[in-house]
């Protein structure tokens, strides 16, 4: 009954409750929609940060990440690549260079990765980022992968020769013939103007490194629990070597996914602060409406606590109602936004920050926080808005609401 | 003993710096089964004596006792129970709940009680076949007459068996045949049912009916027959 009489009186003011209705049901999708957007952007630079180079965790010799040290590489028994295969989406063995790379007449710096392609695509996705011929094949030895901005640099396309030219292992100068067999366009500016990929028995024979790795890089199925998965995983290394996992390569990155859930709340409440109000507004006018009919129920008995209920319940009903809607609605426009997204890259150019690179795009991720924490808060919002009408209601002498006119 | 019983009782609104006596040291005994009319001019302190009695108010001085209750010592939360199980109001005003349909408004207080559905229907035909309002179960207050809304609000009052029904000029927006008819009724409930009522008013038909009739002036007892 105490339902019945809320639901009713909602009704009562029909404009009044669409109006507050809308004000909720737009704030509410809105903030899905907002909030899908920006994991998406933030899964685009984890992506960019993770699955274009350095995969979710490296296995490398103590220190290697911080110096590169050419010196600084090992080699790993089959038993162990067989043990971590089961336990992971995909990993790959690297050789690391660093030299010049000249194409007809121009040269410029590169960082050269020696992988195995077959194992390299399971760990990143640069074959989902080729602009033109084709990615590395298994059995292709002087093949070479290139970024975008490197190949225009060097005035090269798939089917050129290029010459690398560094330091092997030995002392010796090592120096040879590569064919551009792909370019890639990640967008990530470091990446496309001096990443190459080539075969890592090519390398290894060039740096006088047979069978040696500077690097293991690991694709895991939770990104999020990277760090926790690399604690497991030191245990069964030897002590010469260490894993870091993304957060330790990369610590700005963490700390702009640490942020998030901060960033998150806080465009949560700024909307709802705004959206409470107009509630609160709303609730106060319609219970000093109805300042006699709140004297009469009092009079006829009812206590000042069900007086106070039904209030709440009003304002919860509403809630309920905008919640429903406005979930619909911001899912529906989330989905819009994660299948169709909106193409920005005729006005804007990626931008690179904290490691990741943010695309010119918006995209949406559909996370079930993004919609449970919009309606936990809205609910609240609601019964805190309602709260103090409600109250008041309870609050009001019976012989003074009923002479009220 | 008295089912209502006023001993000393004043009341002192605050007005300004003034003070406004609206009841003054006023005893009064009313017994289950009365029909009694409050009777005086605007302002003699009929609508505030009715909320004393009906647990709306606290007296400034003196006791109200209703039905072994002592009025002035309960809490609001209390009263409410009081109100609930002992009385019914009537006001001039009608005062239906717009929302709730005719059945809804006389079943409101049974439901309040915790009273079950099917007891709380069964309760409701009886008292709508009593009040000549069959029919008009399922309308809103606002597509009823004033006698009618006036009937429904009478049914309100009752549903419950309260100990007294209040009646503040209860007759004041109806029309003379309207208001005939409702004291016939009320009188016809107070003959067969023996439910009390207390009413107030300035009407001289209404004054007519009653049985008993306490005149007020100035908040004093002017005359009680
Ligand atoms: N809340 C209040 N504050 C101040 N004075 C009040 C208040 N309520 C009533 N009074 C005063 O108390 C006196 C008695 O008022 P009351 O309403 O009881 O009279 P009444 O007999 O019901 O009059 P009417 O026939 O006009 O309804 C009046 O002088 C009135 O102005
Ligand atoms: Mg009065």
């Amino acid at each position: 009954m105490l339902w019945r009489l809320a639901i009713r009186n909602i009704w009562r003011n029909r404009r009044r409750t669409l109006l507050t209705l809308s004000a909720m049901v737009v704030s509410s999708a809105l903030l899905i929609l907002c909030l899908g957007i920006f994991s998406g952007m933030l899964k685009d630079m984890l992506a960019s940060a993770t699955e274009q180079y350095f995969g979710h965790l490296e296995i490398s010799t103590k220190g290697y990440q911080e110096d590169r040290d050419m010196f600084a590489n090992f080699s790993v028994s089959d038993d162990f690549l067989l043990l971590l295969q089961p336990q992971v989406l995909g990993f790959s063995p690297r050789l690391r260079s660093f030299g010049l790379l000249s194409g007809q007449d121009k040269s410029s710096p590169v960082e050269l990765l020696g992988v195995e392609p077959e194992r390299e695509r399971q760990v990143t996705s640069l074959q989902d980022h080729l602009q033109a011929g084709s990615y590395l094949l298994a059995d292709d030895h002087e093949g070479a992968l290139i970024g975008a901005g490197l190949a225009r640099r060097l005035a090269v396309k798939p089917g050129d020769q290029l010459v690398f030219v560094t330091q092997a292992a030995d002392g010796s100068i090592g120096n040879d013939l590569l064919t551009v067999r792909g370019v890639f366009a990640t967008g990530d500016q470091g990446h496309d103007n001096g990443l190459v990929l080539v075969a890592l028995p090519w390398l290894q024979q060039l740096l006088v490194l047979p069978g040696r790795l500077h690097e293991i890089a690991v694709r895991i199925e939770h990104p999020l629990q990277a760090a926790a998965f690399a604690a497991q995983l030191r245990q069964k290394l030897p002590t010469t070597l260490e894993v870091l996992d993304w957060g330790e390569l990369l610590p700005e990155m963490r700390e702009v996914v640490a942020s998030y859930d901060v960033s998150r709340l806080i465009i949560v409440s700024i909307l709802y602060v705004a959206t409470g109000l107009g509630i609160l507004n709303t609730f106060f006018m319609s219970v000093m409406e109805r300042t006699r009919e709140f004297g009469v129920l009092m009079a006829v008995g009812m206590r000042p606590g069900q007086v106070r209920l039904m209030v709440l319940l009003e304002t919860l009903a509403m809630g309920l109602l905008a919640l429903l809607i406005g979930v619909v609605f911001g899912v529906l426009l989330s989905l819009y936004m994660a299948y169709v997204g909106i193409d920005l890259s005729g006005s804007l150019t990626p931008i690179t920050y904290a490691g990741g690179t943010i695309l010119p795009r918006l995209h949406a991720v559909l996370e079930v926080t993004n919609v449970l924490v919009p309606a936990a808060v809205l609910l609240l919002v609601c019964l805190l808005a309602g709260f103090l009408p409600a109250n008041r209601a309870a609050r009001m002498q019976p012989v003074v609401a009923i002479r009220e006119e | 003993m008295s089912l209502i019983e006023l001993k000393s009782v004043s009341k002192i609104y605050p007005l300004g710096n003034q003070q406004v006596v609206a009841v003054a040291n006023l005893s009064l005994k009313i017994k289950a089964g009365e029909f009694t009319v409050l009777a005086g001019p605007s302002g003699s302190g009929k609508t505030t004596l009715l909320n004393l009695i009906g647990c709306l108010d606290q007296p400034s001085e003196g006791e109200v006792w209703l039905d072994g209750h002592n009025v002035g010592k309960e809490e609001a939360k209390q009263l409410a129970k009081l109100r609930l199980n002992k009385i019914g109001f009537i006001f001039q005003s009608y005062n239906l709940i717009p929302v709730l349909t005719a059945a809804e408004n006389a079943e409101f207080t049974l439901m309040l009680l915790g009273i079950d559905k099917v007891k709380r229907r069964q309760r409701i035909v009886e008292l709508f076949a009593e009040l000549g309002l069959q029919g008009l179960e399922d309308r809103n207050p606002s597509d009823l007459s004033g006698g009618q809304q006036q009937r429904v609000a009478i049914a309100r009052a009752m549903a419950a068996q309260p100990a007294v029904i209040l009646a503040d000029e209860p007759t004041a927006s109806l029309d003379l045949q309207t208001s005939e008819d409702l004291l016939a009724l009320m009188q016809r409930l107070n003959e067969t049912q023996g439910v009390t009522f207390v009413f107030s008013s300035h009407d001289p038909l209404v004054i007519s009916h009653a049985r008993r009739v306490v005149s007020l002036r100035d908040g004093c007892l002017e005359s009680d027959r």
